[in-house]
């Protein structure tokens, strides 16, 4: 078995994508923030198989809707079954926004990565922001 | 007037277009940084350089009889927008492609910690379950 880190020699049962429990990822994630420039909220759940993202993020004249895309999950190792994170990316033509995301003391902490492709002549920049899951239960 | 696309105001924020955004205080994050944990079965040390205009990123890892060199790597220098302006240190992203695995990463200064957070996808279908793991490094003196 190859490595690069000895935490990474590992014997383990085969785990694939299905084995993995996402519910700790899924959910209704919003800023604590409230005067964020970035993204307000993010909608994480399963489609088809697939842990998806919808992020709405804020604009200077109100929420803009990123729309949905494809996640892939991560665990907290290499014989771990239990989600706990995700990279994700956003091709918006003119930039591409890269995610990654960690649950860290019940918050998820959503680092940006925005790639401009344009002429804007915009340096690439990173974010990093803190996001609640909100409930319903106090 | 130009019209710049964007999804999100921080896409306009004035700081972006000025020179050297992305470089912003670069000497703080360059130079040879150990593993704050002593036991670590991970990363043990990581070293950042300029090539150039480049940034090159250079990690060992422990192995079970001596450190395991992963290749050099060139990062995509970032913008920090995330601290208060003065404060802020730039960010690097960067990719090692070992072939049995692929390791997303970026690094960034925090109160002087050096932080490595990777997303590591293996590749070689051995069954280990892709993972996440954040690791923290002081400067040697």
């Amino acid at each position: 078995m190859q490595f690069a880190q000895i935490s990474d020699l590992v014997e383990t049962e085969p785990i694939h994508d299905r084995d993995v429990d996402r519910s700790a990822l899924a959910g209704k994630w919003i800023n604590s923030n409230p005067d964020t420039t970035s993204i307000a909220r993010v909608n994480v759940f399963e489609a088809d198989g697939k842990l998806q993202l919808q992020v709405f993020a804020v604009g200077p004249d109100g929420v803009v809707d990123w729309g949905t895309t494809s996640a892939n999950v991560f665990t907290a190792g290499p014989a771990s079954r239990t989600g706990a994170g995700f990279t994700a990316t956003f091709d918006f033509g003119f930039a591409e926004a890269r995610l990654q995301a960690m649950i860290m003391k019940g918050l998820l902490v959503l680092a940006q990565f925005h790639l401009f492709k344009d002429d804007s002549k915009r340096a690439g920049y990173f974010l990093r922001e803190y996001y609640a899951k909100t409930h319903d239960l106090f | 007037m130009t019209h710049v696309d964007f999804r999100q105001k921080s896409h306009l924020h004035p700081d972006l277009t000025q020179p050297g955004a992305a470089t912003t205080n670069a000497d703080k994050l360059l130079g040879r940084w150990f593993n704050t944990n002593h036991e670590t079965r991970g990363i043990a040390e990581c070293t950042i350089y300029r090539d150039g205009d480049a940034f090159k990123v250079s990690i060992m890892g422990v192995g079970e009889d001596g450190p395991i060199n992963w290749p050099t790597v060139k990062a995509i220098p970032l913008a920090n927008l995330e601290e208060e302006a003065g404060q802020r240190t730039m960010a690097l992203l960067a990719t090692f492609e070992l072939g049995f695995m692929r390791v997303e990463t970026h690094m960034r200064i925090n109160k002087g910690v050096f932080v490595i957070v990777l997303f590591a996808t293996f590749l070689d279908g051995s069954g280990r379950a892709n993972y996440l793991n954040r690791e923290f490094f002081y400067r040697q003196s």
